[in-house]
């Protein structure tokens, strides 16, 4: 069995919100208190409470019909996971073998590093300052069951599957762009979109954070090879040079005796 | 001339400097070894520190410490470290005598050229990975910023994990005679001759 | 619905107009898309540009109110580009027939039919008749020319439904409307399938009826009408609203639509006569000529061995309403309003929101002595006399609370657009005192028997001698559900048999439940709560099956009929009128979405001569109608057999006219005429008069805008279910209202600023949503907004008052000519911002 994925097509999205409370029933996630901005959607954004959510884009056209574009959006998991990569914490962030980045609370150390690795933005604090975000309804997947969202979804623009199946699935009813088919080691979260990403209110070319590429393609690797150069470098000099040569030989003395004049 | 049974020894570190030291070196292997376990992942440290968030705490106020006395260090060290010579640019070149048996080096103050730059540099490592450290404990909302302290930390993390081997090394295995400077602070006046000429003749 | 969900997925153009399926039926978008995904067209013609508007292929904006005149031009369209389905036409319709030469129409009449009352607002339907021969049947005209003939009226009629006028009529730009016509008359061709989903967005206008009629004409010329992929489907607005309508929720119909006979209608022999229709015509199968057997056997349901021959069936215990009394929702607030009541069950609802015109709702429930609420929450309703503008010390009525159980807290049927009853589990116990409706009306009953035993009464026979033995077997409390299941179904009360046959074949055996409603008989040996779910729970062989429970999923004809998934009224068929799609051999007019197919060579089990369908359970087992001898036509529930263009059984008007909203922009009927709203309807209010709660506002300048209401996904109805659940509310928190960029800019009104919102009636607030998904009408020549608001808030819950009041303080009192479901769907408004 290879990596399974999430396909998003907006296509096919009516917006309808059924996969926000599938999510939040299935997650027992609470409801927050909310006010209407100006807009159907809400809340604003995903929150420790609100794995995922749909966005609602509105496109004016000078002559046609304006476009109302439903996408919903929630942790991408990452075929390459900043957050994974940065998390120091053993085993907060994990992979499961299906490909999904899953968290666990009880080993998160609250440092938020994962937020700030985040190409999509998408790690949230919930009161204790753990890490909390969709984990792809691992406990489901586990035992056979799509993710509580894509169960819900009546249209089927939330599809789960084995990822390249749905890549063909896709591909084979015209989407002119698969979205993180390739970016960032290949998304779990697979949008299938007719237009730019761009107008989707997507980033075009996701990435990940430069410094935390360097760091991990570098630093990270600098310790041990650092450390390990100097250890060696230091071997080296033992055998080759071996200690300075000064120490008066046979001279043990019984008791010191301070001469210093001053400090 | 002292009795041949009392060596004459001259003594290089108070015992507070002593204390300050060990205090450093206790809370930097602590931090190197949370600080590996963090990188890597290592199941075996994080458990021995207490578990993910024991670990944490255990980091961060080692962090705190090590910082301390960082800061402490530079009461002891700054002034000598600042004061460059001549001979010290002459040791330099050639390499603190190091390179080999029977090189004969410019005459050093209390610290040598290369100390002088060791310590130099591990008080701004120290300091990038204090500053970096803390921000990271206290405020990684700030996402941008976050990611660059990130980065600070673990460039500071490999620039000392450089140096702090060859300083263990130069101070112990490679110059007999030195490592007793962190155990009762002093060292027999004929060494503090030949390596810290121009101390010990100040001392003297 | 005349189809099934399922079935939109076969159509190859699918007209959503007055429903909102993507926002209120999610589910039915996933049978929409699947068609969209073989090719099929989406057409969405909504005043909004909604969900399901973002997913069409066509978006026609129109303004609310104003449906007939855009199907109105969609029939001339089809007219005169002869699109339409012609031998279907002339085979299956009425357009062949002659009409009432003295019949005129609103075309010559200054906007009204022939036989109109101004001082009644009704029509003596005299000249809507048709011309008959000798045997009684209708005159024809096959060729379609005779200038009397349906079709040659309703041509004129249409004539004067140009382009030009629909457009400045409904605003909606004049190549739109084509490209909609032309879309949606392509599938007038035989081989192509056209759908109309409705809801709400037609019914709740004064001329509800009107709307979904034109579209039956439409529907009827196309051919769509018994075939896969088309059809007429009202999107029910709750999962077991055609359940409750069909067990005989309106006032004026028994369970099984069965009429409520009236004061005048003094014994059974006279009902039967006043109600069962009458043809002369072999070919037609009339199936409401069996009325008698359904009444009579409906009379054994629910009195039992007290129901006799000798007693008339029990006849004279049955409720009737006096002559023309009318107890629709309407009338029943309006004589509350007026003192006119001393107590009431609010069962199952929430009028003080949900009710048009909600202000005089809320006034009227104060009148009452007693109110029972029965829900699982305490509502607007239940709390009205500490709403707003209330002063709990005036308000002498005393309300009971009953908490009851939801659907899910218990078994049993619910009954969904498709005529789907499906069987249901119960997933949880009932929460605190919550208990289920059934066994709040078992305790209730038992109650008032209990009061006629100490205390007597007047006319204590038809309480006192009702079946009522639905209690559990095993000496639990409760309800037995399966028990009122079987009793809808009915049993065999003796042997019965087929006495036509030779020799007489038996059909059941004394004390089974009943195989299926042809089996029903008019002599009390057979009993049946509801002739239409006859079969629903059923026995063969002496087992017995609860039909509604069957979980077959398997579909062979890939049309999606699931024929082995519960059960459907009527005898299972998913598809109505489906001999209709077929020719008049009984060959499928479209060979790839074969509904039925005449098999000449194939013997029927138990039969003795060849010829059978296949497919779905047929429109009754008659062999197709070009069978000189047998053959039947294919729209069995009309007298006459046929698909009525011409409809003279509807008190507005055969052909639907356009008539203006109650309260709209135009002083006058742009088609012309003297009227300019539906005459028909019935009037709660003079305009002019001085200040009442029924006060409307016509061509006003002080309410300018064209207001609609409507839900939305996140919320259910008024909201009583999901304005407690954070989860939807976080979604949806607070009334909103939207508007154009265009008005927002000439009332300085921003995205998120709070507006106040007026009719004539009252006042709301909520937060603008101004969107590019409204945008301003011209009509006639001038600029007319439109703005929609959803009805779903309340200000009992959320507790803060957070979520804003119901629409319907804004909406009027009037109703459709025909069946007095309110209009809220267009009014007129003013905004303001706060
Ligand atoms: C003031 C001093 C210090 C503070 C406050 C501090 C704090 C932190 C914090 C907050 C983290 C992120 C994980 C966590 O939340 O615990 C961290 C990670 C780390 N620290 Fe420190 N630290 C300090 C000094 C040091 C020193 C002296 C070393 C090693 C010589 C060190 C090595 C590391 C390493 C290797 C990591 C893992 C980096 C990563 O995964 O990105 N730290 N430190
Ligand atoms: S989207 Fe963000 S949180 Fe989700 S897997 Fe990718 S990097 Fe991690
Ligand atoms: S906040 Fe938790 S999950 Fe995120 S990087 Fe830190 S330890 Fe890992
Ligand atoms: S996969 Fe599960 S956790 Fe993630 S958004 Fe869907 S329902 Fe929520």
């Amino acid at each position: 069995m290879g990596r399974k994925s999430l396909l998003v097509s907006p296509e096919l999205c009516i917006g309808c919100r059924g996969c926000q409370t599938a999510c939040k029933e299935w997650n027992q996630l609470p409801g927050s208190k909310t006010e209407n901005r100006g807009s159907f959607e809400n809340p604003p954004e995903l929150t420790a409470t609100t794995f995922n959510r749909v966005r609602y884009v509105e496109v004016a056209s000078s002559s046609g019909d304006p476009r109302w574009l439903f996408v919903s959006q929630r942790c991408m998991h990452c075929g390459d996971a900043a957050c994974m990569n940065i998390c120091p914490s053993t085993g907060a962030i994990n992979r499961t073998a299906d490909g999904a980045i899953t968290v666990d609370k009880t080993k998160c150390i609250e440092c938020k590093l994962c937020a700030s690795a985040c190409p999509f933005g998408t790690p949230k604090f919930d009161a204790q300052n753990k890490l909390s975000k969709c984990g792809m309804c691992a406990d489901r997947t586990a035992s056979g069951l799509p993710p509580a969202c894509a169960k819900t979804c009546p249209t089927g623009a939330l599809r789960y599957g084995e990822r390249e199946e749905l890549i063909a699935l896709a591909k084979k009813a015209g989407y002119a762009k698969i979205y993180g088919e390739n970016d960032l080691g290949g998304l779990g979260t697979l949008y299938a979109f007719r237009d730019e990403p761009k107008l989707y209110g997507m980033d075009e070319k996701p990435a990940m954070p430069e410094s935390l590429i360097f760091w991990q393609n570098v630093l990270k690797p600098l310790s041990y090879l650092g450390l390990g150069g100097a250890l060696a470098l230091s071997l080296v000099h033992l055998v080759a040079v071996g200690p300075k040569k000064d120490e008066p030989k046979n001279d043990e003395p019984k008791k010191d005796e301070e001469v210093n004049k001053n400090g | 001339m002292a009795d041949q049974k009392n060596a004459r020894v001259i003594r290089k570190a108070n015992a507070f400097e002593i204390l300050n030291h060990w205090v450093m070196a206790i809370s930097f292997f602590t931090l190197s070894a949370t600080g590996f376990a963090y990188l890597f992942h290592i199941a075996g440290v994080v458990s021995f520190f207490g578990g993910p968030m024991g670990m944490k705490t255990v980091h961060n106020y080692a962090g705190l410490v090590f910082a301390a006395s960082l800061i402490l260090t530079i009461f002891s060290y700054l002034i000598e470290a600042l004061s460059f010579s001549g001979d010290d640019m002459k040791w330099l070149m050639k390499g603190g005598g190091y390179l080999s048996r029977n090189a004969a080096v410019p005459p050093q103050g209390k610290l040598n050229a290369g100390q002088k730059l060791v310590y130099l540099m591990v008080l701004a490592a120290g300091a990038a990975i204090a500053v970096s450290g803390l921000y990271l404990w206290l405020a990684p909302e700030v996402k941008s910023r976050t990611l660059s302290m990130h980065f600070l930390h673990n460039a500071a993390f490999d620039v000392y994990l450089m140096i702090v081997p060859f300083h263990i090394y130069l101070a112990s295995i490679a110059s007999p005679g030195s490592l007793r400077i962190m155990i009762n602070g002093t060292v027999p006046l004929e060494w503090a001759r030949k390596r810290h000429a121009k101390w010990a003749a100040r001392m003297t | 619905m005349t189809n099934h969900w399922n079935d939109f997925k076969n159509a190859d153009v699918i007209l959503v107009m007055g429903g909102n399926p993507a926002e209120n039926h999610p589910v039915a978008m996933k049978w929409i898309m699947r068609a969209r995904e073989k090719g099929a067209k989406l057409i969405v013609v909504d005043p909004r540009f909604t969900r399901t508007a973002s997913k069409a292929d066509i978006y026609a904006p129109l303004r609310s109110g104003t449906d007939i005149a855009f199907l109105g031009g969609m029939i001339r369209y089809i007219l005169d580009n002869k699109l339409y389905f012609r031998d279907y036409v002339t085979n299956y319709t009425n357009a062949t027939y002659l009409v009432n030469p003295d019949f005129k129409g609103p075309g010559e009449l200054e906007g009204l039919f022939s036989g109109y009352d101004d001082a009644t607002r009704k029509y003596d339907k005299k000249t809507w008749s048709f011309q008959m021969d000798e045997a009684g049947l209708p005159k024809k005209d096959p060729k379609l020319r005779d200038t009397n003939s349906v079709f040659q009226l309703m041509k004129r009629h249409y004539s004067r439904y140009t382009l030009e006028r629909v457009s400045s009529i409904t605003g909606t730009p004049k190549e739109k409307l084509e490209e909609v016509y032309k879309t949606f008359a392509s599938t007038g061709a035989p081989g192509r399938a056209g759908t109309e989903l409705y809801a709400m967005g037609w019914t709740q206008h004064t001329v509800g009826t009107q709307n979904i009629r034109a579209m039956s004409i439409i529907q009827l010329l196309l051919g769509n009408m018994g075939i896969a992929g088309g059809g007429i489907n009202a999107l029910r607005g709750e999962s077991n609203v055609q359940g409750s309508t069909d067990h005989g929720l309106l006032f004026h119909l028994l369970p099984g639509y069965l009429p409520m006979p009236t004061a005048s209608v003094t014994d059974l022999k006279a009902y039967i006569e006043k109600y069962t229709p009458k043809t002369k015509d072999p070919k037609s199968v009339n199936w409401w000529g069996n009325r008698g057997k359904y009444i009579t056997s409906y009379m054994k349901a629910i009195y039992g061995d007290s129901a006799t021959k000798d007693n008339d069936f029990a006849y004279a215990w049955l409720p009737k309403p006096d002559e023309g009394m009318n107890a629709s929702w309407l009338m029943l607030f309006d004589k509350m309003s007026k003192g006119g009541f001393e107590g009431f069950f609010a069962w199952g609802q929430n009028p003080a929101c949900s009710g048009a015109n909600a202000g005089k709702v809320r006034k009227g429930l104060s009148t009452l002595r007693w109110m029972v609420n029965v829900n699982l929450f305490d509502n607007e309703t239940g709390s009205f006399w500490r709403g707003p503008g209330m002063n709990p010390a005036d308000v002498k009525t005393e309300v009971f609370m009953l908490p009851a159980a939801a659907s899910v807290e218990k078994e049993g049927s619910i009954t969904n657009s498709a005529r789907l009853a499906q069987w249901r589990y119960k997933a949880a116990e009932p929460v605190g005192q919550a208990r289920p409706d059934s066994e709040i009306m078992d305790e209730l009953h038992s109650r008032v028997m209990a009061l006629y035993r100490k205390d007597g009464g007047k006319f204590p026979a038809p309480i006192t001698k009702l079946t009522w033995n639905y209690r559990r077997d095993d000496g639990k409390p409760g309800v037995d559900i399966h028990k009122v299941a079987k009793e809808i179904n009915g049993y065999y009360l003796a042997d019965v048999f087929d006495t036509k046959a030779t020799p007489p074949k038996q059909l059941g055996k004394k004390g089974e439940l009943c195989a299926a409603f042809p089996h029903l008989q008019a002599d009390g040996t057979t009993s049946c709560g509801n002739w239409i779910y006859c079969q629903s729970y059923t026995q063969k062989e002496g087992k017995v099956i609860n039909m509604m429970a069957r979980r077959n999923a398997a579909d062979p004809t890939g049309l999606g009929l699931h024929s082995g998934w519960a059960w459907c009224w009527p005898v299972n068929r998913r598809i109505l009128y489906n001999r209709a799609s077929v020719d008049p051999n009984g060959k499928p007019w479209d060979e790839k979405r074969k509904v039925i197919a005449w098999n000449a060579t194939k013997i029927p089990p138990g039969a003795d001569k060849p010829g059978a369908w296949e497919g779905d359970v047929p429109d009754g087992p008659a062999p197709p109608l070009a069978d000189e001898k047998a053959g039947k036509y294919p729209f069995i529930m009309r007298a006459d057999g046929m698909g009525a263009i011409f409809g003279p059984g509807l008190a507005d008007g055969p052909f639907p006219e356009h008539y203006e909203p109650l309260e709209s922009p135009l002083a006058e009927n742009p088609m012309g005429g003297r009227q300019r709203m539906n005459p028909a309807a019935k009037m709660f209010y003079k305009e002019g008069g001085v200040g009442t709660d029924d006060i409307f506002a016509n061509a006003d300048p002080k309410f300018p805008l064209v207001a609609t209401t409507y839900r939305v996904s996140e919320h259910w109805q008024t909201g009583v279910l999901t304005r407690h659940l954070p989860w939807q509310m976080e979604m949806m928190p607070q009334q909103f209202i939207e508007i154009s960029r265009e008005l927002a800019r000439e009332k300085h009104i921003q995205s998120g600023d709070r507006v106040n919102v007026y009719s004539a009636r009252g006042k709301v607030w909520a937060v603008a949503m101004v969107t590019e998904r409204l945008k301003p009408f011209n009509i006639k020549g001038a600029t007319v907004h439109q703005i929609g608001l959803p009805w779903c808030y309340g200000w009992q819950s959320p507790d803060d008052g957070s979520g804003g009041d119901s629409t319907n303080l804004l909406t009027p009192t009037i109703g459709d000519a025909n069946t007095l479901i309110p209009e809220t769907k267009a009014f007129m408004a003013n905004i303001e911002k706060a």
